[in-house]
């Protein structure tokens, strides 16, 4: 069926193809997926300075983690699997750096979760960052501290681990707000 | 229905699934590893790249922050000096009256027949990072097995206690503080000589198994006693509070570590 579009402009209110033209869609940015190695890279950047120039800063015992706030923006923008591959390889290096096996299981399984909400919401939307963040560090604390608790035998952390979890939350939904922003600027500087 | 089974569908599942059992299986690897003090092949080729890159950030930021210091602190340096010089007259003065105690001690030694203790040899060492999200309290140091750090080797400062070497690389050592919950420390109470363990609590240190009848005050000094690891004599830190119940068997006490953890610079790792 064809339509006459000078018949569709009478039936529009006065201006409404002016109106019409103001609301068409500009185009529309693609988002395209960084390279895994520059993902991994950045990953083993974010842990050396987690390790060395960032020890010192602490919110009552608990510190940032920039690896979990990378795990989210890569889960909500490329998927299930590199965000469950680069939560993998990044935990096995952070324990090779002195965690002892404690958070490899724990970064995978917060890469995977991370990449489930990629079909499920809009990526740059701060409030779904944020909040993914903070679902995260809980998930990631939680898992971490299972895997603590069965196999290094460490008992009675409960207590601490949930109060460094808090403050590590606040810390790390702080930084993810602060990154969401500063990649905005980014991009329009770029245009 | 569809909703869920698009959410989960195959290649997802796949990919989740084989994720979690690769990542399971490299953290039981690393888990028995570090249980018996070895590191896997990949933990040696990562920590091999990794660690001295820890080590050029960490030395450069030493030293950036160190200047920033000396500038910002220029206008009272005149007088820390004059300070500085008035406090080495007077360490000199009781260094000499120290080296007469000495002297006395081992004189006394002698005449008691006790065995005389070799004094420990020690690698000094930098510290180059901590263990990055602080699951464990551990740091890492630019000495491993080729300049003669071994396995359970004591690592200290000029304050007291850090900890002791858990695993070794050829150029790069992990170091369990006493601040882990790991940690279990043979101690005495210096005053009292009272035994117990100290046992890390992730800020502090708690020692347990003191014996009810010993009366513990806030302040007393916590020392290492002698045991598989430890050698005896070495500060762990000072008592801060007195848990003690009468129903109970033991107390326990509240310890605040001789050494700030959060600012270690460079250690001393004793030979074995």
């Amino acid at each position: 069926m064809t339509v006459d579009s000078r018949a569709l402009d009478r039936l529009r209110p006065e201006g409404g193809a002016r109106r019409a033209d103001a609301v068409r869609p500009q185009d529309a940015e693609v988002f395209v997926p960084p390279r895994f190695w520059a993902l991994l890279l950045v990953a083993v950047g974010a842990i050396i300075v987690q390790s060395t120039l960032l020890q010192p800063l602490s919110l009552r015992g608990a510190h940032v983690s920039l690896l979990t706030i990378l795990l989210v923006w890569t889960g909500l923008r490329c998927g299930v699997t590199t965000a469950g591959l680069l939560g993998l390889l990044s935990g096995a290096i952070e324990d090779a750096l002195g965690s002892g096996g404690v958070n490899v299981l724990a970064t995978t399984v917060t890469g995977l979760c991370a990449g489930l909400l990629n079909v499920r919401f809009f990526a740059d939307s701060l409030p779904v960052f944020v909040s993914a963040v903070g679902f995260a560090t809980v998930l990631r604390g939680l898992v971490t501290y299972i895997v603590s608790e069965l196999a290094l035998g460490v008992r009675g952390s409960f207590h601490r681990a949930s109060h460094e979890l808090v403050w590590q939350c606040v810390l790390n939904c702080t930084a993810a707000a602060l990154v969401l922003v500063i990649e905005r600027i980014a991009g329009h500087v770029r245009k | 229905m569809v909703a869920i089974a698009s959410f989960w569908d195959e290649r997802k599942l796949l990919v989740f699934v084989t994720l979690i059992i690769v990542a399971s299986i490299v953290m039981l690897v690393e888990l028995d590893a570090a249980r018996h003090g070895d590191r896997s092949l990949p933990d040696q080729l990562i920590t091999s790249v990794i660690v001295p890159v820890e080590d050029a950030l960490t030395q450069t930021t030493g030293a950036v922050v160190t200047e920033i210091r000396t500038l910002a602190h220029a206008g009272t340096l005149a007088s820390d000096n004059a300070t500085l010089q008035r406090k080495v007259q007077e360490l000199a003065a009781s260094n000499e009256r120290l080296k007469e105690h000495a002297g006395e001690n081992v004189r006394l030694r002698r005449m008691l027949a006790l065995a005389q203790t070799m004094p420990l040899q020690t690698i000094a060492a930098s510290v180059v990072g901590y263990a990055p999200e602080g699951t464990r309290r551990e740091i890492t140091i630019d000495r491993g097995w080729r300049d003669g750090v071994s396995h359970d080797a004591v690592v200290l400062d000029g304050d007291g206690l850090i900890g002791h070497v858990v695993d070794t690389g050829p150029h790069d050592a992990h170091v369990l503080l006493i601040i882990d919950p790991s940690s279990n420390v043979p101690a005495f109470l210096r005053d009292t000589r009272t035994w117990g363990i100290a046992t890390g609590t992730w800020q502090h240190i708690r020692m347990k198994y003191i014996g009810q009848d010993v009366k513990v005050r806030p302040g007393d000094t916590v020392i290492t006693g002698k045991g598989e690891i430890y050698p005896e004599g070495i500060v762990i830190g000072t008592v801060r509070e007195v848990d003690r119940k009468d129903n109970a068997l033991y107390q326990s006490a509240v310890v605040a570590p001789a050494v700030d953890f959060n600012g270690l610079l460079h250690v001393l790792v004793v030979r074995r």
